[in-house]
């Protein structure tokens, strides 16, 4: 009784951005000269993780695939016309409700495809990828022979920079604390392989009018609504 | 061939794009100079040093320590180790030393025995043309002035030690207990601040000489435009028969080494003496004739990054095409 909820572009951009922003994380924090010192290098097979010159050449790599990936993320959905996961107004209140609802155990507000703080999320996140993408470049410009720039913009940019993988690190680690709710969990396997269940999809997404047209449609073949009377989330 | 026609172009068009992404920059925030080869560079002639071997203290040391005593560092004692390691880096104690580079000594003389014949070789930042230390600079604290002096701004300097891991000669050296880390999280990050010549930027920038060449009284040791530097120096090396160094060194630096004796021979008694005397700290740099550029790639991966976003424009649109059909 599973229908789609995310297309296979979206779970392969979904992976992509995960796996560079951990890389760039990981190789971004070796830039900080924090590896040899905590002695991560005297781990086997780390020894490569205190050599800057290793690390950076990884972190141009996860660098140029998230960059690639924001582009082919945005140019997708402009395209398509789809714009379900940005932020609408009251999300911040509504939020509040969906949170309180799940720690109290009291019904939820209906939502749309995505629930209020993860479109809050997404703004969040994208907001800092979209900061660390633009003084990423200027970083890299400015690696190149032939181009200076003055002390002023060198310490503004890479402050900014620093900043702004400290604020991702936040993102992620709230965006992957949304699943110590247990209902968010049944969100998991729409990003491993694009499907949920049905009834999940009509009972807390109920204003998703595509996932309930497709509930509907699955649901006929299971004895109709009544195969989800039973469900809880 | 093939291969350095590809990076060629690779540099070509990345400079292209950069020049184009620059030129959409507030011009005073962040563009200073396109083409950083240094306008103001050094030569340093061997045939000429004699390592003021009659004095106790070789000219351009003791005029580089006059001029720059009073930015010596004056650590918070005790020190502390940089946790969860035992050591730290201290020659505070060690302010006298003049056989190598310090926190307190920018500049040192070498002095080697090649082929029976004595050496000197005053020895300090290269100035190179696209430094290591400043591009890799975690905190964007290192500066390359218009007139193409490497400076660190000590105000802001973590002491991480990067800038000296990234140097091709290891150049800054580290005093713990002193600068910015102290008052954040001393026991977590930094290590103190470092420190290294800044090619007297602050004369420099009047058109005065740096002190060394001042005080230099062999006038082994000139500033000037780098192009007229270069000729000089170009010039010497073909009236004595000698060698340059520095000027293809780390994809080229400001500051040109001349010598009767080949680079490799100094570089040999350089290594030689230090093993002799089991000396395994840092301070003093090698003079290897094979240095290369650390920056090498930055161009191709600029270009990657500037491509990155036409690459995902197009897989979008050719993704939704096919959706649609």
């Amino acid at each position: 009784m599973k229908i789609q909820r995310q297309s296979l572009s979206n779970r392969i951009v979904h992976a992509l951005t995960a796996i560079s922003i951990f890389g760039l994380f990981f190789t971004g924090f070796g830039q900080m000269p924090v590896y040899k010192r905590y002695m991560l290098n005297e781990v086997p097979f780390m020894a490569w993780s205190a050599d800057y010159h290793i690390t950076l050449w990884w972190h141009y790599l996860f660098s140029v695939i998230l960059i690639g990936v924001v582009f082919y993320h945005l140019t997708y959905h402009f395209l398509r016309k789809e714009y379900d996961i940005l932020p609408k107004k009251g999300d911040m209140k509504h939020s509040a409700e969906v949170i309180k609802a799940m720690i109290t155990g009291k019904e939820e507000p209906p939502s749309e495809k995505y629930l209020p703080e993860q479109r809050i999320g997404y703004a969040f996140i994208a907001f800092w990828i979209v900061v660390m993408i633009i003084t990423g470049i200027i970083k890299a410009i400015k690696n190149v022979s032939g181009i200076d720039m003055s002390l002023e913009a060198l310490f503004w940019t890479a402050q900014i920079h620093n900043l702004g993988f400290m604020m991702l690190i936040l993102g992620v680690i709230g965006h992957l604390a949304a699943f110590l709710f247990k209902p968010n969990r049944r969100l998991l396997p729409a990003m491993l392989w694009g499907k949920i269940c049905s009834c999940y999809a009509k009972s807390r997404h109920s204003q998703w009018e595509e996932g309930v047209q497709q509930s509907k449609e699955v649901l006929k073949h299971h004895g109709g609504d009544e195969a989800c009377n039973n469900y809880k989330h | 061939m093939i291969d350095n026609e590809r990076r060629l172009f690779f540099k070509k068009a990345s400079l292209g794009i950069a020049s184009g992404a620059m030129l959409l920059t507030p011009k005073s925030s962040v563009a200073k100079s396109v083409a950083n080869k240094n306008t103001i560079g050094s030569y340093i002639d061997l045939s000429l040093c004699d390592g003021c071997k009659d004095m106790e203290v070789p000219k351009c040391v003791s005029s580089c320590r006059d001029k720059n005593s009073i930015h010596f560092p004056e650590p918070e004692l005790p020190l502390k180790p940089y946790w969860p390691r035992k050591n730290y880096e201290d020659w505070s104690s060690q302010r006298d030393r003049i056989d190598r580079l310090t926190p307190y000594n920018w500049t040192f003389v070498e002095s080697v025995k090649v082929n029976g014949e004595d050496i000197y070789i005053p020895r300090r930042c290269m100035h190179c043309d696209n430094p290591s230390c400043l591009n890799l600079c975690p905190f964007g604290t290192i500066e390359k002035t218009k007139e193409g002096m490497v400076t660190i701004d000590r105000d802001y300097c973590m002491g991480g030690a990067k800038c000296r891991d990234v140097c091709p000669w290891e150049i800054p050296q580290r005093q713990a207990g002193v600068g910015l880390y102290m008052k954040l999280a001393p026991m977590l990050a930094g290590g103190g601040v470092m420190f290294k010549c800044d090619g007297c930027a602050d004369l420099v920038s009047i058109g005065q000489n740096p002190a060394c060449q001042t005080a230099c009284p062999k006038n082994a040791i000139k500033f000037g435009d780098f192009e007229e530097i270069k000729a000089l120096a170009q010039k010497r090396a073909d009236e004595i028969g000698g060698y340059l160094y520095g000027l293809d060194q780390s994809g080229g630096t400001g500051t040109i080494y001349i010598s009767k004796v080949s680079f490799d021979e100094i570089d040999k008694a350089i290594a030689l003496d230090k093993l002799e005397k089991d000396d395994k700290k840092q301070g003093r740099p090698h003079m290897k004739v094979d240095v290369k550029d650390n920056m090498e790639e930055a161009s191709s991966w600029m270009a990657a990054s500037l491509l990155a976003p036409i690459a995902g424009i197009a897989a979008a649109a050719i993704a939704v095409h096919r959706s649609k059909k």
